[in-house]
């Protein structure tokens, strides 16, 4: 066969070729070692001297033309490869991908956190303290005696007859347990889990979650108190609120205060601040002195502010939520929300 | 507590001043308004008429047809013609009327209408029908002098602002349970005089006095005066429009003033019929004392309930006939009859503490109690009493005082002198107040003032506690304070920032330990958190055959049969799985908590705290001919427990069988892991009993793979730490070899494991199982195992030879132990 029948060949099976892996064959049985080209040129040097330098000429000729188709060939197909995979035609965007199976952490938890670590950021210690308390601690060390009436409206869950042993009310215990423990000047904050005996219903549950705030030291003042609560407010709600210090009477504080904010959620009344545009926020005041002396500490020399935050509360404000038995249900329809 | 802007007027001039305003000033320095309103705000819409013709409906017998000018221009022949149905309407009468488009209360708005075939225009209210009364005798008639076409509300002087005090902000102040109270406060706030009241006992005859004996400590004070000569009858309109104002039904003259001496003065008060009285008690007067152990006496009160006694209970009684619930509600016995025209007053003093516990045993909380339980000043009986006849002299003139008041008793004046520095006032308020200010403040309230020394310079003061605010509010310095600040206001004080030498807190380790297994779960692990109530229902407890098992209990649980609180964590969250497992295919919470064990309680009686981390995963059961060897939830759980460890940084435990299963867990499927340093299984791994799921529900189509876990948080924190050094990397490449063996049925994976270390002295750096297989190939009651084992050395790079001794010896452990080396 003629270089040129060869050649006309190679370019027909060439442009036949669909398939790279086909084409790599086809290269090979031209171009290969013991292809059609190398057979060309191994006849070579048998022939007469004055026809080799021509036939030689011939076969690098030949080997270059093929070359070039297989690569112009082989590039061909590599494009159209290409541009196959880019139509996708079988990519459907709206197949919806697996479920991915998320966890998270309680709401409580998560303004917990927040909360702490805006104060430990401000240098407060995060205490944390009994559940089951002792009647000392829940009601005497804070000025609430046997006598006193608030003991009445605690909604007290007993854990004996004698009534040494309770479910604390509030938070308040660990300032005590803080005091005895410490030296001022000192500040921390105890959240957790209090209890109160009575009838549950969408705004009251027996078990919810507060968080006690106590700073002592030599001469903190309600100046201190306001500048605190406002540093906390900015913190919860990320901007400045209003807030107003009202009378408020609490056996463990004196003065005691309600503080209340500003609505965060309208400028002219809601449902959730009843139309008053204030929301109660928390109860706070000076710490009183029997309560310093019954933590050891000598209200003579030091003095304190207190303050206790409903954080079961602040959840419902921040997610709206219209019924307090939902945070403990253990219904992951609602845990999954958060 | 109600009061009425009216009634305050009598004792303080509010002018220039909004309902509005004196709510929030009340808020912000002394108690908290809930709510303002307008008393009967529809006597401003309808008018005074005059009636000036009366007859008969033409087709009505009941009914009147009425001719009525309401002035405005009109003369009497363009009066108004309304139907009446009242029987005791009449011409002549003054009457209000609400003229068409008057809206009423309860949605009434008056139209123009035809009743029975006549036209009306109008109608002629019933006080009732305008909310200044309850009368049910037909139309409203007002009096004579009403000037005509004026609004009612203005004619007869009712216009008037009720505010509403939270009561809960008042326990402290027994002096504002009155208006007299109240006006004290705005009198300091608005720096306005309070109007002078004359309280001292009128003219009395030189009779005897009334004979009482205090036989109880509970009674310290109790003033009683006789009173002759007057009836009870209907009360003057304005005592009876300042009683509706504030809620209080107007009954009759003696009822309606000692309702008015109490709301005034926030004195309560009691009146006898004394001829009752020395009947009950054959003339020998009255005797306080407490109710008798052994008798079980009982007493009618006057809403006609029978009451059982106590010895706790203080009784007013006519010689020895109880004829009252001191400090509580009077007898029926002893009540005022409508003839009588011979009195008591009772005005006394009772121990807070008694009275609030009768109150609350009997369930019985009336005006007067609320008031004795905080400690009112011993020195108001007389002063009420002397406010009653006063008052009464001027409604009634005929009335006759024939004896000087008694007043027995034992008591001490409250009044107190507490020593007041300046600065500490400056001190707790953060703000310079000059002590003029204060002292001024203080002054307002009626505290007595007197600067200590001039060596003090009028820094330091003794001040003088009044009665009313000594009995229990104001005891000490830091009281003074309050009274300042909140009349200064709290909202005139700047902020401060707080000044410390900040040190960081010390590390707190199990707050770190709560942070990083929350994170863990809910991240890597995809559980939910979850926060479940202390209390652990005995139905439960049942269903987990651990009612033996002791609980720390309260005595007044809200729902009967939970009353225990758990001992540990894991429990709580086994009710929980029905209820998801019906919505939710895989369920996984865990939950962080406190649980409490009695039987370790220490000195002082608290029981031991433990902190525990409980895990529960339930979902449906996976195809035994699919599912994977090591795909069962007991396995994947373990390894969520043991990722939570070793993340934190543990020493490497060991899981063992050898400990004591919780209830819930499946006992030959349990898992213990002892943590180096751990005094005790830092945690526990198992199937749920199987006996347990049907009574959690989880039975039919929600039959379940549960595993369960709980990590005592304790023993994680006490356990050894991993060391934190770094090993180096391995200098020469290792081996990976591939063995599988096939053992007896008994063969624990953990024996081969051993196996494989020894064989491998000291070369193998890490063991996996990659395959668990049963099957005919295998052979019957035995199964096969295969493992990757890396095999390396320090010292140099290993060789085949290495490898094909490792095997060798391998093969000859396995053997003497029954097993057989599989050939790939
Ligand atoms: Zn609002």
């Amino acid at each position: 066969m003629t270089a040129e029948d060869t050649l006309q060949q190679a370019r027909e099976r060439i442009g036949a070729c669909a398939d790279p892996g086909a084409l790599k064959e086809l290269e090979r049985e031209y171009l290969g070692k013991k292809g059609a080209v190398a057979a060309m040129l191994a006849e070579i040097p048998k022939l007469a001297p004055q026809a080799r330098k021509a036939d030689g000429q011939r076969a690098n000729d030949l080997k270059q033309a093929l070359q070039a188709l297989f690569d112009e060939r082989g590039a061909a197909l590599a494009t159209t490869k290409l541009d196959a995979l880019l139509r996708a035609d079988d990519f459907d965007p709206t197949l919806p991908p697996p479920r991915a199976l998320r966890g998270g952490l309680h709401p409580i938890t998560q303004v917990t956190r927040e909360l702490e670590d805006l104060f430990t950021s401000m240098g407060y210690e995060v205490l944390d303290g009994p559940e089951v308390e002792l009647d000392h601690y829940n009601f005497e060390a804070l000025n609430i005696s046997k006598d006193h009436p608030a003991r009445d409206s605690q909604d007290t869950f007993y854990c004996d007859d004698a009534g040494r042993l309770v479910l604390r009310t509030h938070t308040s215990p660990v300032q005590v347990r803080a005091m005895e423990k410490r030296k001022p000047p000192f500040r921390v904050i105890a959240p957790g889990r209090v209890f109160r005996q009575e009838t549950t219903d969408a705004s009251h549950d027996h078990t919810f979650y507060q968080m006690e705030g106590l700073v002592v030291g030599k001469d903190i003042s309600v100046a201190h108190l306001i500048g605190a609560m406002k540093t906390l407010l900015r913190g919860m709600f990320g901007r400045d609120l209003e807030v107003r210090l009202r009378p408020g009477h609490f056996p463990f504080v004196e003065p005691g205060f309600e503080l209340d904010a500003r609505c965060p959620f309208c400028e002219a009344g809601c449902s959730v601040c009843k139309r008053t545009t204030w929301i109660e926020l928390l109860p706070c005041g000076l710490v009183h002195p029997n309560v310093l002396r019954a933590g050891g500490i000598d209200p003579e020399v030091f003095s304190g502010f207190a303050f206790g935050l409903g954080l079961s509360r602040l959840v419902m404000l921040r997610h709206g939520i219209d019924d307090v038995r939902h945070l403990l249900s253990g219904d992951l329809r609602f845990l999954e929300q958060f | 507590m109600k009061a009425s802007l009216r009634w305050l007027s009598r004792h303080i001039d509010l002018s220039g001043l909004t309902p509005e305003t004196i709510a929030n000033d009340l808020t912000l320095s002394t108690a908290e308004v809930e709510g303002i309103e307008r008393f009967a705000p529809a006597t401003s819409d309808v008018v005074v008429g005059h009636v000036v013709s009366r007859e008969r409906h033409p087709d009505a017998e009941k009914l009147s047809l009425c001719r009525v000018d309401v002035g405005a221009g009109s003369g009497p022949g363009e009066a108004l013609q309304i139907v009446c149905g009242a029987p005791n309407v009449a011409a002549g009468q003054k009457v209000a009327v609400a003229k068409i488009g008057t809206k009423l209360p309860g949605d009434l708005t008056i139209k123009r209408s035809k009743i029975r075939g006549v036209e009306s225009f109008g109608m002629i209210c019933s006080a009732r029908e305008l909310g200044v009364g309850d009368d049910h005798d037909g139309i409203w008639v007002l009096p004579e002098n009403a000037p005509l076409g004026a609004s009612v509300a203005s004619a007869l002087a009712l216009e008037d602002f009720v505010i509403e005090i939270d009561n809960k902000s008042l326990t402290h102040r027994p002096d504002l349970w009155g208006h007299r109270g109240l006006a004290r406060e705005l009198a300091a706030i608005y720096e306005r005089r309070l109007r002078p009241l004359d309280l001292a006992p009128p003219a009395t005859g030189s009779g005897a006095a009334y004979p009482v004996a205090i036989e109880s400590p509970a009674c310290t004070r109790y003033v009683a005066l006789v009173i002759d000569g007057v009836r009870a009858g209907r009360s003057p309109e304005w005592l009876r429009h300042l009683l509706l104002a504030v809620g209080q039904r107007p009954i009759d003259l003696f009822v309606d003033l000692s309702n008015f001496v109490m709301l005034d003065l926030g004195q309560p008060n009691h009146v006898f019929d004394r001829h009752r009285l020395d009947a009950l008690g054959a003339g020998r007067g009255i005797v306080v004392r407490a109710a008798r152990a052994s008798a079980a006496e009982t007493i009618r009160t006057l809403d006609g309930v029978e009451r059982k006694t106590t010895p706790a209970d203080l009784l007013i009684c006519a010689g020895d006939a109880p004829v009252a619930l001191a400090g509580i509600m009077g007898g029926d016995d002893s009540k005022v009859a409508p003839e009588s025209e011979a009195l008591l007053l009772e005005v006394a003093s009772f121990r807070a503490t008694t009275i609030r516990r009768t109150s609350s045993r009997l369930g019985l909380r009336t005006d007067s109690s609320a008031r004795f339980e905080k400690a009112l000043d011993p020195h108001l009986p007389l002063a009420a009493a002397g406010h009653f006849a006063r008052l009464l002299q001027s409604i009634a003139p005929g009335v006759r005082f024939p004896a000087k008041p008694t007043d027995v008793g034992v008591w001490q004046d409250p009044t107190t002198t507490i020593e007041l520095r300046a600065e500490r006032v400056r001190s707790a308020l953060g703000k310079p107040l000059p002590a003029s200010e204060i002292r001024g403040i203080l002054e307002r309230l009626e505290f007595g003032v007197e600067a200590t020394s001039v060596e003090t310079a009028g820094e330091t003061f003794r001040v003088r506690v009044p009665s009313f605010r000594a009995t229990k509010d104001i005891t000490m310095e830091q009281d003074l304070v309050e009274e300042i600040g909140r009349i200064h206001r709290y909202g005139n004080i700047a902020e401060a920032p707080l000044t410390f030498t900040i040190a960081p807190p010390a590390r707190d380790e199990r707050r770190r330990l709560v942070r990083h297994l929350q994170d863990r779960l809910a991240g890597g692990g995809r559980f939910r958190e979850n926060l479940s109530y202390s209390f652990i229902a005995d139905a439960l407890l049942e269903k987990l055959g651990a009612s033996d098992e002791p609980h720390v209990r309260v005595i007044n649980p809200v729902h009967q049969g939970e009353s225990r609180i758990r001992r540990t964590v894991a429990p709580s969250l086994l009710p929980a799985l029905e209820a998801n497992r019906r919505h939710h295919t895989d369920v996984r919470l865990f939950e962080i908590g406190k649980a409490y064990e009695p039987e370790a309680s220490d000195a002082r009686g608290e029981p031991r705290e433990r902190h525990y981390l409980a895990l529960a995963w339930a979902g449906s059961r996976p195809n035994p001919k699919t599912a994977r060897w090591d795909g069962s939830r007991l396995q994947k759980l373990q390894a969520v427990v043991e990722d939570l460890v070793a993340s934190f940084g543990l020493a490497r435990g060991t899981w063992t069988k050898d400990g004591n299963p919780p209830r819930w867990a499946h006992p030959g499927k349990s898992l213990f892991l002892a943590l180096p340093g751990a005094p005790h299984a830092a945690a526990v791994v198992a199937e749920l009993e199987p006996g347990l799921a049907p009574k959690l529900g989880l039975a039919g189509d929600l039959d379940s793979e549960v595993a369960v876990a709980e990590l005592c948080l304790d023993a994680l924190l006490s356990a050894e730490r991993r060391g934190s050094a770094y090993r180096p990397l391995p200098r020469y490449p290792g081996i990976k070899v591939d063995v599988a063996v096939s053992v007896p049925e008994a063969t624990r994976a953990g024996e081969l494991v051993a196996l494989v270390e020894s064989a491998g002295k000291g070369q193998v750096v890490d063991v996996e199982l990659f395959d668990l297989y049963r099957g005919k190939s295998i052979g019957e009651g035995r199964k096969s195992l295969a493992f990757h084992v890396l095999l390396q050395s320090d010292a140099r790079t290993l060789t085949d030879q290495d490898e094909q001794k490792f095997l060798q010896r391998f093969e000859k452990l396995v053997t003497e132990a029954g097993g057989e080396l599989r050939k790939a």
